[in-house]
């Protein structure tokens, strides 16, 4: 998944200090692996100077752990971009995709849009496969099932989150 | 990309609402289904996708909007706009139907079955049967012509069914989650055989189903949620 | 069981509500009609019971001194005289109009003891007692063509002694010397109360074989309705299968649901039995009503009824669910039925060969009446259950014939449906095809009966409009003459004819009536030539001579010395002249015998009786086929909503409601034509066994038009309660039946 972006994205509600920003991020999506300080400092860092975010006030001249941070339009637009990307079908698929979603619910975006933008990608992905069954020998047959099967699963999980977007948004709120 | 697109459809439904006393099935649909395409309908359950398949094939005739139904080479009509004996032809002859199960008269054979549209139709009882057997033949059921539906498995009934539906060559075949009650393997079997002779003798499928494997063998899917076509997502430009 | 998985066997769903609405109806009218015919025989019963000592014959009233060979009459008869322990009972059968006045004459000495029936005293001579009805008749009509018969009015007959509200009985008084002029005066001690004679046999079979064909029908419907909606019960019992329910507690739920509806329909059918029967007890049999007090059923017998009916219903429905063997999975495999096979035909034959061995008995032992009678109504129970059993069998083949010969959608449809399930199709119309049966037994053995046809007049018989009575051999032709004279004054009177013997009636050997040449063209003779004196034989009067007599040349000049014994009425016709004729002849004082008429003969003879029965019996077949319908439309309901699901699918795919309808028909059509043809021919088949096992010579010959109209009816009605279920067709096929549930 995606770290930057996800921390880009979380920037995207409110302007924030690293430090907040490193424990919104931990209770949405580090549940099991927190982020570690010095990796959030650095990815500010990093996007400050690819002018997605800018500092905000008077310390400016402090150390990043003094400044608060907001998002830039070019910060915005990137945001957006990736959360309407549909990802190619993969294994690592699931959390960056439960990333998006809460980052659209956060941001009040388009939560349902996203989910079928990547249903329909992996309905695509699903029927290429299929084709390449009709006149595959068993083996790729299997081969293929197997993508078939993974490529499902997500989309079960797609099926059951975007029939529970505001169930979750609710939740995600009050949190 | 727009859904509805530039080539004549054969089958086009614009602003279709339906409502069951206080119930609003459909809500303003609008799809258009091309000639020889296998479309797909998806979405959460009591979304409406029965009821929008009924619409499109003449059985139900919406309560509001209308369904153009254009035969290869004709005219387009306007199927709400016809009479119940009209829409009951209609459906004999250019339109095929596969449900979930339980659509075979069980007390006659499987044979019978399938030729009973072709006697509906006036066909003389010999062609229709030898017309059927060859049916049954391509669907893998060459043994099973003289078993009553009682004594067909799941999915031997369900290529029967599609024997039927198929056996007056409709330009459309409509089907409601036709493989839903069997399991993967035998699901498979059913689809590929199924589309195999659909795409064969060019045969539009409108085809509902909530298995996203089953969808794939489809060209296109289109998702109702609440009554209407949500659209695929794209990025906004 | 437990109270909640009572509650839901009862309520399972709405639409159970409708099947138990459907059998409790059923099962009303079944009871309903169960205790009507039980009140009818009844009524029957107690209508004889009442009515026995009109069948009193008496003894002789003379002894006829024999020779010494005790075989030769030696001398005149010597009447016997009167006592006050005995009385003197004259038998008659008065006409008036097309109706018979049963007439008893008596003479009593002062203080006789014996106890007339339904009056306190003897009549003295010239007056009468009569029935209500009689005498409201008498009342209502002019003296003249009635009242005059009888003399005085001393009282009505009580209700005890008279058979029905509409019977028409009359006991007057008369002299002894009046009575022993007659025939047939009999010496009476006491009122017989038996009321059958010779032939209760004969009617108590034709009443058994009658209420066999009524109560057949009602079953079957009793049995159609518990079975309504078996398939939605089948689903529901199969998921309570599933959810642990045990073979027992399934069948024990299938009793109770349907026990209750079935109880229900019971105690309604008994109110409306009460309600009805009033009304069912109006219904002449034989042209009299039974008194209301007399049609009834008795309480013991309608609680019988209510319970075995109830658990008859019970059983059936717990064996038939047993049976089924509905599994967790539901029955839908165990739909196919046992393919009947050719045993079936095992009951009807055994049912003809009792009733051919009965007939045989009846030719070769007379005596062994009990036997043989058991036969025949066996044999016949048996022949009508094996019809029913036959049927299913027929039934098939015709549906395999027709299923290979189908061209149709839906001939296929019905031919395959009949083809699996023909025990169910038939039964359907089984209490038609029983009913047609029945209708066919009664045309047939009423054809044997044949009708007395009115006579017409032709030279030679006793003209149709003429009365005649014979003179009895006390009077002088001067009294007979001046009776015949006041007589032809009367209006609508043509003229009168005195006929003349050489010796007084009943004496002599001579049967030659001579008259006067002039009178012969009134007789309607043709013209007598030149000759005074003709005579013609007796037998010119009997109402059953059909060769006509021949007038002959008398060797007489005159009429001197020779005894008047007829005087012969000719009327303009009318009924109303016919009547004043026999009222002037039997007031005269002069007749030993009721002015009696030609046609007579049909309205007394026995065959109106039979003609009455055969009229109860097609009120009963009227009932059975009405029955009859009730069930087919029931279980063509039954067919529909047992099958919705798939109609509704294949109507969905576009057959048209027509195609469904032509189904319905065919599958009820089928069965019914199958079995149809076998009924009309084994309904005469039973009909002549039984009227060659009665004897007296009769024969079977071509039924009469009412035959043609019940069948045509019994085809109308299963036209109609087909046709009834078509609106079924379109509502219970829509979309919505598709739906899951
Ligand atoms: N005959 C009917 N009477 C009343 N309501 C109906 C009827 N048919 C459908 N509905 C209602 O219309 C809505 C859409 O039903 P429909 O059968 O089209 O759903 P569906 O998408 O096919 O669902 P599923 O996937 O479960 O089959 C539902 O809310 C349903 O309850
Ligand atoms: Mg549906």
């Amino acid at each position: 998944m995606n770290n930057t972006l996800a921390l880009l994205g979380l920037l995207g509600r409110e302007p924030s200090y690293g430090y907040d920003l490193k424990h919104s991020y931990d209770r949405y999506f580090g549940v099991q692996k927190p982020l570690a300080f010095g990796q959030v400092y650095s990815t500010l860092a990093r996007m400050f100077r690819d002018d997605l975010i800018m500092a905000l006030g008077e310390e400016s001249g402090g150390g990043p752990d003094r400044k608060k941070y907001e998002i830039t339009l070019t910060g915005r637009d990137k945001v957006r971009q990736w959360l309407f990307t549909p990802d190619v079908p993969s294994e690592t698929l699931q959390s960056e995709l439960f990333a998006k979603t809460v980052i659209a619910l956060l941001l009040d975006d388009d939560a349902d849009g996203l989910l079928d933008a990547q249903r329909a990608e992996h309905m695509a992905r699903m029927r290429e496969l299929t084709r390449l069954k009709r006149d595959a020998d068993l083996l790729q047959v299997l081969m293929c099932d197997h993508g078939l099967f993974h490529i499902e699963a997500d989309l079960r999980w797609i099926e059951l989150t975007s029939a529970r977007l505001t169930q979750l948004k609710k939740e995600l709120q009050s949190a | 990309m727009s859904l509805i697109d530039t080539t004549t459809p054969i089958l086009s439904a614009r602003g279709v609402h339906h409502a069951f006393g206080q119930t609003e099935a459909l809500r303003g649909i609008d799809v258009d289904v091309h000639a020889g395409e296998v479309l797909a309908v998806m979405g959460p359950s009591g979304s409406g996708k029965s009821t929008l398949l009924h619409c499109l094939a003449g059985i139900l005739a919406p309560v509001r909007g209308t369904v153009a139904y254009a035969p290869p080479g004709l005219n387009p009509v306007n199927i709400s706009g016809l009479g119940e004996t009209e829409r009951s032809r209609l459906r004999l002859t250019d339109f095929g139907f596969v449900f979930q199960f339980g659509q075979l008269l069980p007390e006659l054979t499987a044979l019978d079955n399938v030729s009973l549209p072709l006697l509906l139709g006036g066909t003389k009882r010999a062609e229709a049967r030898q017309r059927s057997e060859e049916l049954l033949e391509r669907l893998g059921l060459n043994g099973f012509a003289a078993k009553l539906p009682g004594e067909l498995s799941g999915g031997q009934a369900q290529r029967a069914a599609i024997a039927r539906a198929l056996v007056t060559s409709p330009a459309v075949l409509f089907a409601d989650e036709p493989t839903g009650s069997l399991d993967s393997l035998a699901a498979e079997n059913v689809l590929t055989l199924m589309l195999d002779l659909v795409r064969e003798a060019g045969t539009t499928v409108v085809m509902i189903t909530h298995d996203a494997r089953t969808a794939a063998y489809a060209d296109r899917e289109v998702i109702v949620r609440d009554g209407i076509i949500s659209a695929g997502y794209r990025v906004p430009a | 069981m437990n109270p909640a998985v009572l509650k839901m066997a009862l309520l399972g769903s709405r639409s159970s509500w409708g099947r138990m609405a459907g059998i409790g109806g059923g099962v009303a009218i079944g009871v309903c009609l169960v205790l009507l015919l039980w009140s009818a025989a009844n009524g029957l019963a107690q209508r004889d019971a009442r009515g026995a000592w009109l069948r009193e014959m008496g003894q002789t009233s003379v002894n006829v001194p024999l020779a010494a060979d005790g075989r030769t009459v030696n001398g005149p008869p010597e009447p016997i005289p009167l006592t006050p322990e005995t009385i003197l009972l004259g038998s008659l059968q008065d006409v008036f109009r097309d109706q018979v006045i049963s007439h008893r004459d008596i003479a009593a000495l002062p203080g006789a003891t014996v106890k007339i029936p339904g009056i306190a005293a003897p009549p003295a001579p010239g007056q009468y007692y009569a029935s209500p009805a009689l005498q409201r008749l008498i009342e209502s009509t002019p003296a003249g063509e009635l009242g005059d018969r009888y003399g005085k009015f001393a009282g009505v007959i009580d209700d005890s002694a008279l058979p029905g509200p509409d019977a028409l009985v009359v006991i007057s008084g008369a002299t002894e010397a009046q009575l022993r002029q007659g025939p047939a005066a009999m010496l009476v001690t006491e009122f017989t109360t038996n009321p059958y004679g010779e032939s209760a046999g004969l009617y108590r079979t034709a009443l058994l074989v009658g209420g066999i064909a009524v109560l057949f029908p009602v079953l079957l419907l009793v049995s159609i309705a518990t079975g309504l909606g078996a398939a939605q019960r089948r689903e529901r019992f199969a998921t309570l299968r599933l959810i642990g329910a045990s073979p027992r507690l399934v069948a024990g739920m299938a009793a109770v649901e349907t026990a209750i509806p079935s109880l229900a329909g019971a105690l309604l059918g008994v109110v409306m039995a009460v309600a009805f029967r009033p009304a069912a007890a109006q219904i002449p049999v034989n042209g009299t009503r039974v008194f209301l007090a007399d049609f009834t059923f008795g309480a013991g017998f309608a609680v019988t009824a209510v319970v075995l009916v109830s658990a008859a219903c019970a059983l059936v429905a717990a064996r038939r669910t047993a049976r089924t063997g509905i599994g967790p999975l539901g029955a839908t495999r165990a739909m196919t039925e046992k393919t009947p096979t050719v045993w079936r035909a095992v009951p009807l034959l055994a049912g003809l060969a009792g009733m051919a061995t009965g007939a045989v008995l009846t030719k070769v032992d007379t005596d062994g009446i009990p036997w043989t009678s058991a036969l025949l109504i066996g044999g016949f129970a048996l022949t009508s259950v094996g019809i029913v059993t036959i049927g299913p069998w027929l039934t098939r083949m015709v549906s395999t014939i027709g299923l290979h010969r189908a061209r149709r959608a839906s001939t296929v449809i019905a031919a395959s449906r009949i083809r699996q399930t023909p025990v169910a199709t038939f039964r359907s119309v089984s209490g038609l095809v029983i009913a047609v049966f029945m209708v066919s037994v009664f045309a047939g053995g009423i054809s044997a009966i044949g009708t007395v046809e009115t006579p017409e007049a032709r030279p030679g018989l006793l003209l149709p409009t003429s009365v005649y009575a014979l003179v009895a051999p006390a009077y002088t032709p001067g009294q007979v003459a001046s009776v015949a004279r006041s007589t032809k004054e009367l209006a609508g009177i043509r003229d009168t004819t005195i006929g003349y013997a050489k010796t007084p009636l009943g004496q002599g050997d001579t049967m030659d009536i001579y008259i006067a040449a002039n009178d012969a063209p009134s007789l309607g003779f043709g013209d007598p030539g030149s000759d005074k004196i003709v005579s013609f034989d007796a037998s010119f009067l009997n109402a059953w001579t059909s060769t006509p007599v021949s007038l002959a040349a008398a060797p007489l000049v005159s009429l001197e010395g020779l005894v008047p014994v007829v005087m012969v009425v000719r009327t303009d016709g009318t009924p109303a002249a016919i009547d004043r004729a026999r009222t002037a002849l039997d007031a005269s004082g002069v007749t030993a015998t009721p002015g009696t008429s030609p046609a007579d003969l049909a309205i007394m003879s026995n065959t109106r009786l039979i003609q009455g029965l055969a009229a109860h019996a097609y009120i009963g077949v009227f009932v059975a086929v009405v029955v009859a319908g009730i069930s087919l439309a029931v279980s063509t309901a039954a067919a529909i909503l047992d099958r919705k699901r798939v109609l509704g699918l294949m109507r969905l795919m576009g057959m048209p409601v027509s195609v469904l309808r032509k189904v319905i028909v065919q599958e009820a059509a089928v069965p019914l034509l199958a079995v149809l043809l076998l009924s009309v021919g084994l309904g005469f088949l039973v009909a002549w066994l039984m009227i060659s096992s009665f004897g007296g010579g009769r024969t079977i010959s071509w039924p009469s038009t009412e035959y043609y109209a019940a069948l045509s009816f019994s085809l109308l009605l299963a036209l109609a309660a087909v046709a009834a279920t078509f609106g079924l067709v379109r509502s219970n096929t829509a979309i919505t039946a598709t739906r899951f549930e």
